[in-house]
C-alpha cells in the first residue's frame, strides 16, 4: 500500500517562492490564496536575530481535524495518505479552515466570472491578447475537469468554484500519473522531497532514515505526514516579516 | 377576561383585528425583511466576497463572523423558551402560566432564526440542504446541530406549541369569526373535560421531560462545535459546552422577560401575566447570571494564570487589547444586572420597568460574548507564526442580521394575531 | 394498555430504532482515514435519523388527537 510523505529541508531552503508560484500556475489558484506558502520568520531580538524561512503545504495529517470535522464527508483522507476536498460536494461552511491547526485552508470568497478581478488585469485588452495569444484568462490544466482516485472524485485545481472549500492536494493529478508535486518539481536547490514512505527502499524512506527530523505543532497529535529535516520548528517568538497579498 | 369575550363574541387579544400600531410594526419589519434579503441576495451572487469575512492565517482576516455568532445566539435563545415552559408543566407553576405559550413561541422562532443564520453563512447553501439529509457524519460536531437542533429540538418546539394550543384553540372555535374553520382544525377535536386535562397534563409533562436532556443535549454540541478544536487554543476546553448551555439561558430568560412585559400591555393581559411571574423569571435570570459569571471568572483566571503563547495572545487582545472595549461592556451589561437582581431579590421589590432594561442588557451582553467567542481565536493565537489578523463585518452582514431579527418580529406579530399570545383562562378552574 | 397508548409507544420505540440504526449503523462511520469515512454505509442515514426523531415525538401528538368518541 503507498502512503505518501514530504519532506521539507531547511537547509536549503532559500525563500526564492518558486514553489509558491509553481503551485499557483499549476492549479490555478485565486488572489491571496497560497496552497503552498513559504514563511519568512525573524525569532529573537536585535542584535541576536535570526531568519528563516518556512515552506507550509498541507500537512495531509494521518489524524487530520479537519476530515473529523467535515458535516457531508466532503473533506476525506485517502489510503495513500493525500487528504483531498471533493468540490462537488462541500457545502462551504468553513469549519475545515478552523479546525486546521496550521492555517491551510482556502475558501472561495468570490466565482469564477470575477476571480480575476483582484488582480485587475484587462484580459479583454487587445495589446495583451496579442502577446497572449489570445489565452485568456491563464491556462487552466485539463486534467481539474477529471476525476481522481479510485473514489473518482472532483479533487485537483482550483476551479474558483463559488462558495467551497480547497487547499493543497500534493498535485493529485500528477501524483496519480506519476509525477511530483508540482512544488517539489520546481525547487531549484531540491529543498522538496515527495515519494512513498512505505516502500523503505524510496528515497524519501532512506533519506528520513539518515537524517533527524521533525514535524509542525507535534504535540497536537495529528501527525503531519510533512516532515522537516535540518533546522527547528518555529519558536515561539517567530514573527512574519514579510505578509503575503490579502486582498481578495 | 376570555369568558367576557368569549360572551361577547369577539376573539380577545386583538387576534383577527389589525391595529394602527400593528401594521406600522409589521411594516417597519418587512422593510427590514427585503433589506436583509437584498443583502443575502448579493452575498449569494457576488460570492461571500461581500462579507467582511477572509480566510484566517496567511489571508489574515476571520472566516467564522457575525453570521456564527448570530448562530449560537439565536440558538441560545430558544433554550430559555421551551426551558420555562417545560418548567411550568413540570412543576405547575400557576404564575409563569400566562407567559408559556410567548416561551414556545419564541423558541420556535428563534430556532428557525439559528437555522436561517447559519444557511446564510453557507458557500453552498441549497446543496447543504441536500447534502446534509444525505451525507451528514455523526463524527463532526454539526451532525448534533443540525439533526438534534434544527429538526428534533424544533419539531418537539413545535409539537409543544400545538398540544398546549388546542384548549384555546377550541374555545376560539366556538366564536363565529373568519377563523373559525382554521379553529376547529386547530383543536382537532379537544374536548374540554376533565378527563381530558388530566390526559393533557400528562402527555405535556412526559413531552417536557423528554425535551428537557434533547436541549441540554444540543446545546452542549453547539458548544462542542467549538470546544473540540485542538486548531484554535481559545476555543479548545471543556468550559465551552456547559458554558453555553447557562449563556442560552440568560439571552432566552431576557428575552422572555421584554417579550412578556410588551405582550402583556399589548394585548391587554396584564392580569394574566402579573408581578410573581416577573419575580419568578427575574429570580431565574439572576441565578443564571451569578453561574455565568462565575465561569467567566474561572475562564479569565485560567488563561491568565499560565497561559500558553496562544492563549496570552488572546486573552491579551481581549481584556486590553482590540477587542477590550466588548469584553468589558458585554460584562458590564450581565454582571450590573445579576446585582441588580440580587437587589431586587432580597427586597422583594420587583419593577417591570426595570427588568425589562435588565432584560435587553443582558442580551447585549450575550450577543457581544458570542462574539468574542467566535472571532478572537481566529485573529489572535495562531499556533503558525501568521501575524495578526482582523475582521469586522461589512454592510451586506449587519443587513442579513437586520433581516433575521424582521422575520423574527414578522414571525411573532403574525401569530399573535392568528391566536392569543396568552393563554386564555380556563373557564372552570 | 390502551389501544392508542400501544401505538404512541410503539411509535415511540419506532423513532428510537430508526435513530440508533442511522446514527450507529447507517450514517458515516466514526474515523478519519480511508474514503470509507467520509460515506454513510446507507445514503440519506440522516434523514431517516431526524425521521426518527420527527416520529418518536409524534406520538405525543397520536396520543393526544387521537381521543375517539369511546375513551
Amino acid at each position: 500500500m503507498t502512503r505518501y510523505a514530504m519532506v521539507v529541508d531547511l537547509d536549503r531552503c532559500q525563500g526564492c517562492r518558486a514553489c509558491v508560484e509553481a503551485c499557483k500556475v499549476e492549479n490555478n489558484t485565486p488572489s491571496a490564496v497560497f496552497w503552498m506558502y513559504v514563511f519568512r520568520l525573524e525569532e529573537g531580538e536585535f542584535p541576536d536575530t535570526k531568519m528563516t524561512f518556512l515552506p507550509r503545504p498541507c500537512q495531509h495529517c494521518n489524524n487530520a481535524p479537519c476530515v473529523k470535522v467535515c458535516p457531508v464527508g466532503a473533506r476525506f483522507k485517502r489510503e495513500d495518505g493525500l487528504v483531498l476536498t471533493d468540490f462537488a460536494r462541500c457545502i462551504g461552511c468553513r469549519y475545515c479552515e478552523v479546525a486546521c491547526p496550521y492555517g491551510v485552508n482556502y475558501f472561495n470568497w468570490r466565482g469564477p466570472e470575477d476571480a480575476w478581478a483582484p488582480y485587475g488585469i484587462p484580459f479583454d485588452d487587445a495589446d495583451l491578447a496579442a502577446v497572449t495569444g489570445g489565452a485568456v484568462p491563464a491556462y487552466k490544466n485539463p486534467d481539474h475537469d477529471l476525476l481522481h482516485g479510485p473514489e473518482q472524485r472532483l479533487t485537483s485545481g482550483s476551479g474558483h468554484y463559488k462558495g467551497v472549500m480547497e487547499k493543497c492536494t500534493f498535485c493529485v493529478h500528477r501524483v496519480e500519473q506519476g509525477l511530483m508535486p508540482a512544488c517539489v518539481d520546481t525547487c531549484p536547490v531540491g529543498a522538496l522531497k515527495f515519494g512513498d514512505v512505505e516502500d523503505e527502499q524510496s528515497p524519501i524512506s532512506t533519506f528520513l532514515r539518515n537524517h533527524e527530523h521533525f514535524q509542525l505543532l507535534e504535540e497536537l497529535g495529528t501527525d503531519p505526514s510533512v516532515h522537516y529535516v535540518g533546522g527547528t520548528p518555529p519558536r515561539s517568538d517567530a514573527r512574519e516579516i514579510e505578509r503575503p497579498l490579502t486582498g481578495v | 377576561m376570555a369568558t367576557q369575550d368569549i360572551m361577547s363574541r369577539s376573539l380577545p387579544q386583538g387576534v383577527g383585528r389589525w391595529s394602527r400600531g400593528w401594521l406600522a410594526f409589521m411594516t417597519a419589519s418587512s422593510v427590514g425583511l427585503v433589506i436583509g434579503i437584498i443583502g443575502w441576495w448579493m452575498e449569494h451572487d457576488q460570492g461571500m466576497v461581500a462579507t467582511g469575512m477572509r480566510d484566517l492565517g496567511s489571508m489574515g482576516g476571520a472566516t467564522w463572523g457575525l453570521y456564527i455568532s448570530m448562530v449560537v445566539y439565536l440558538v441560545g435563545v430558544s433554550f430559555a423558551g421551551i426551558t420555562v415552559a417545560a418548567l411550568i408543566r413540570l412543576f405547575d407553576l400557576e404564575q409563569l402560566k400566562g407567559v408559556a405559550r410567548m416561551a414556545e413561541v419564541l423558541t420556535v422562532v428563534a430556532l428557525l432564526l439559528g437555522a436561517a443564520a447559519i444557511v446564510v453563512d453557507l458557500g453552498q447553501p441549497l446543496r447543504a440542504l441536500v447534502n446534509l439529509f444525505r451525507y451528514a457524519r455523526p463524527q463532526s460536531p454539526f451532525f448534533g446541530t443540525f439533526s438534534l437542533v434544527v429538526s428534533g429540538y424544533l419539531f418537539a418546539s413545535l409539537v409543544y406549541l400545538y398540544l398546549t394550543s388546542r384548549p384555546d384553540a377550541a374555545r376560539l372555535a366556538r366564536i363565529p369569526s373568519r377563523l373559525q374553520t382554521l379553529y376547529r382544525w386547530w383543536a382537532a377535536g379537544y374536548q374540554d373535560t376533565a378527563d381530558q386535562r388530566v390526559r393533557d397534563r400528562r402527555t405535556t409533562f412526559w413531552l417536557a421531560l423528554a425535551i428537557l436532556p434533547l436541549l441540554i443535549v444540543a446545546h452542549s454540541s453547539l458548544g462542542f462545535v467549538f470546544g473540540l478544536q485542538v486548531g484554535r487554543p481559545g476555543w479548545f476546553g471543556t468550559l465551552q459546552a456547559p458554558a453555553f448551555v447557562v449563556l442560552a439561558g440568560v439571552s432566552g430568560v431576557g428575552h422572555l422577560i421584554v417579550l412578556a412585559a410588551i405582550l402583556r400591555k399589548v394585548v391587554g393581559q396584564e392580569h394574566r401575566i402579573g408581578l410573581d411571574a416577573f419575580a419568578w423569571l427575574g429570580r431565574f435570570l439572576m441565578l443564571l447570571l451569578f453561574v455565568y459569571t462565575y465561569f467567566v471568572v474561572v475562564e479569565v483566571f485560567t488563561t491568565i494564570y499560565q497561559p500558553t503563547v496562544a492563549e496570552q495572545q488572546i486573552s491579551e487582545a481581549i481584556l486590553t487589547g482590540r477587542y477590550a472595549w466588548i469584553f468589558w461592556v458585554s460584562i458590564a451589561a450581565l454582571v450590573i444586572p445579576a446585582v441588580i437582581l440580587a437587589q431586587m431579590a432580597l427586597t422583594k421589590r420587583w419593577r417591570i420597568g426595570w427588568l425589562v432594561a435588565l432584560g435587553i442588557s443582558v442580551n447585549v451582553g450575550a450577543i457581544g460574548k458570542r462574539y468574542l467567542i467566535v472571532i478572537p481565536s481566529e485573529t489572535h493565537g495562531q499556533l503558525m507564526p501568521y501575524g495578526v489578523g482582523s475582521y469586522s463585518p461589512s454592510l451586506v452582514e449587519y443587513a442579513v442580521v437586520l433581516g433575521l431579527f424582521s422575520l423574527g418580529a414578522l414571525l411573532i406579530g403574525g401569530f399573535m394575531k392568528l391566536f392569543p399570545i396568552v393563554e386564555m383562562e380556563e373557564e372552570n378552574s | 394498555m390502551s389501544r392508542r397508548g400501544i401505538i404512541s409507544v410503539g411509535m415511540i420505540v419506532a423513532g428510537l430504532g430508526l435513530m440508533v440504526y442511522a446514527y450507529f449503523a447507517g450514517a458515516a462511520p466514526w474515523c478519519a482515514t480511508g474514503v470509507a469515512c467520509s460515506n454513510p454505509r446507507l445514503e440519506w442515514s440522516p434523514a431517516i435519523f431526524v425521521l426518527g426523531v420527527l416520529l418518536a415525538f409524534s406520538s405525543a401528538l397520536y396520543y393526544e388527537v387521537s381521543n375517539g368518541p369511546k375513551e
